[in-house]
């Protein structure tokens, strides 16, 4: 197979291909990296043919950090923190990442609690994000009520994280080896409280917007990816697995305490804008669900197997570790040299970067507007993109 | 910027002296200016979740300051919330957007990143550190990121200041930025001030003093006054 590199330039100014009778002038469209779609400051170039995209080309780099760069003289306690303000919805689960791939590389033990608990955070996050992701979507498309529904429930599972983790944002909570704290005694008795609330509010968003006919014109059929096409554009999460492939690193790695719990992974049968969005939804309902399974007997036991000065040194080599964020898969790749307490190189492998350059394939040939539904659909994270 | 001379000069003009007058619409003008502002739809990263969208959502409720119509365009906005880091590629973008914005505008940073870079200050090659060096900031909120209560004193702080501090008579001249979290009686200029006082003290050098004590200060004093005697 003969691959075919094209610069930016040759795709600006490649020739209109003419799909109708009345000839229009094509132009250039900046979105962007002020716009309201954008959740953030990426910009978009769109090669338009009257209202048609023709070709779309996103431009990151306005939240670019160097954070990859900074890394390199920070420990992997420090590095926590930074993981944070990456993809701020799935704070818990990045911060997850990295724990993990240091204690597999040193070998930490971990005990049952300590598991557990961050099973069952890394699932509150999960549904705070969706919701987060519900209510913009439904802005994106004009049901600005949407919004307000989703940012309700964003708040009360919020709240549990605030008692607990003592942020709303920016968590910082999984440390190797354990937990920055340990949960508040009536942290279980909170989330039961809320299981139920949420299975209700979730039947609610169905009537509220998917029974809604607009909103399924928009979505219905629209920037349709098959699984192929998904895998070979290196997707992952609720976007590739809304193209019909079954891949959800909670039940293909079984890393903290998901291979103990009954969960189903959801799976699109289409691969449009759609699917993308029923998977969202679904997924809610199987967080609840796992959820459930674990909150009635949280384990017994220390919150923390490592005490906190010790001086983390990896051994020589590459350790690679990676979990199932809100978004898709967020690996951590440490190159260590085996002397110092920082990584020699370090690269953060970011779900929405690649989820990103989705929209090269599937916008083309859709109107603008339904270009909006495509990347609301995809649910972006710039910070996460540029890094 | 002087609505009230532009728009309605003979109102203004009529009354002999026309102090009262003046007065009295700067009161006006400012408390609906404070309590009417059209914050922009502007966020780059973290910020932007708690800033803008939690803030505007019905948990907190930003519509309580009348600060509520969040706009997309610039043209209509006149509050920018900087929420969140600012690097090198965006800058000259923000500047363009404050440029745009409708005049009276005001600015307020929030979060650690739009105040001083915050935790990617050391080390990270692209970031702006501060987005003061960039556009002119009234009100720091600090925070990573600053809770929506924050923002919201924030905000009051804004307020305040539109009431209070420009005129017509004295157009585009606003008071001295404020820190949201400082405590009444001390100001962002005092502290300042006293760091000023403090590096200046270190740091200055007086050239001619140290130069008598240089162990060749003698033969050059002896040198000017042979010249200048011949």
């Amino acid at each position: 197979m003969s691959v075919q590199i094209r610069t930016l330039e040759e795709h600006l100014h490649a020739s209109p291909q003419a799909d109708s009778e009345l000839t229009t002038q094509e132009y250039l469209v900046n979105m962007g990296p002020q716009h309201p779609i954008a959740h953030g400051s990426l910009r978009v170039v769109l090669r338009l043919d009257g209202e048609n995209v023709k070709f779309v080309i996103p431009v990151p780099g306005y939240v670019h950090r160097g954070v990859e760069k900074m890394c390199e003289h920070l420990t992997y306690r420090q590095i926590i923190p930074y993981t944070d303000r990456l993809d701020y919805l799935s704070a818990i689960m990045n911060n997850w990442a990295v724990a993990k791939t240091v204690e597999k590389a040193l070998g930490i033990e971990t005990n049952a609690r300590i598991e557990t608990i961050r099973t069952i955070m890394s699932e509150l996050q999960r549904l705070q994000s969706h919701a987060l992701w519900w209510g913009v979507t439904g802005m994106d498309l004009g049901a600005y009520t949407a919004f307000l529904y989703g940012f309700r429930e964003r708040e009360i599972i919020g709240e549990i994280f605030e008692e607990t983790i003592g942020a709303r944002l920016t968590m910082n909570y999984i440390q190797p080896g354990g937990l920055m704290y340990d949960i508040q005694p009536d942290f279980a008795a909170k989330v039961k409280k809320l299981i139920p609330y949420l299975h209700g509010c979730i039947a609610q968003y169905e009537t509220l917007l998917s029974g809604n006919t607009i909103f399924q014109e928009r979505l219905r059929n629209i920037g349709v990816m098959d699984g192929a096409e998904a895998l070979a554009l290196g997707c992952t999460g609720p976007i590739l697995r809304a193209s019909g492939v079954p891949l959800d690193l909670r039940a293909t790695e079984a890393y903290g305490v998901y291979d103990q719990v009954n969960f189903n992974v959801v799976v699109g049968a289409v691969g449009d804008s759609w699917d993308r969005y029923y998977v969202r939804l679904h997924e809610m309902r199987e967080s609840l669900r796992i959820i459930e399974q674990l909150i009635d007997n949280v384990p017994e036991g220390d919150y923390a197997t490592l005490r906190y000065n010790e001086e983390l040194i990896l051994p020589e080599g590459l350790h690679y570790g990676q979990t199932e964020t809100a978004r898709g898969a967020f690996g951590v790749f440490i190159d260590s040299d085996g002397k110092r307490p920082h990584p020699r190189r370090l690269h953060f492998r970011s779900p929405s970067f690649n989820n990103m350059w989705v929209v090269t394939r599937i916008a083309a040939g859709w109107r603008i507007a339904d270009f909006i539904a495509i990347q609301s659909s995809l649910d972006l994270v710039i910070p996460d993109i540029d890094r | 910027m002087g609505v009230a001379l532009e728009k309605l000069p003979g109102i203004v003009e009529r009354f002999p002296g026309g102090s009262v007058a003046v007065t009295q619409l700067d009161q006006a003008i400012n408390l609906a200016r404070s309590n009417s502002l059209w914050p922009l739809m502007f966020g780059t990263k973290c910020c932007a979740i708690e800033m803008l969208m939690a803030t505007g959502a019905a948990h907190h409720d930003l519509a309580r300051f009348g600060a509520e119509v969040a706009r997309a365009s610039v043209r209509q906005a006149d509050l920018m919330v900087i929420a969140g880091a600012i690097v090198k590629k965006m800058a000259p973008r923000m500047r363009l957007l404050y440029e745009q914005m409708a005049e009276p505008r005001y600015v307020i940073a929030t979060g650690s990143c739009a105040i001083s870079g915050g935790p990617f200050m050391y080390n990270s090659y692209t970031i702006v550190r501060g987005a003061d060096e960039i556009v002119p900031v009234d009100v720091y909120v600090p925070g990573c990121p600053p809770r929506p209560e924050a923002f919201f004193w924030g905000l009051m702080t804004l307020q305040k200041m539109i009431r209070e501090g420009e005129t017509i008579r004295e157009p585009g001249i606003r008071r001295k930025p404020v820190m949201a979290a400082l405590p009444e009686d001390v100001s962002m200029h005092d502290i300042r001030r006293e760091i000023c006082s403090a590096l200046i003290e270190d740091n200055v050098v007086d050239v001619a003093k140290a130069a008598d004590e240089k162990p060749w200060a003698r033969k050059v004093r002896e040198w000017i006054q042979k010249s200048s005697s011949r």
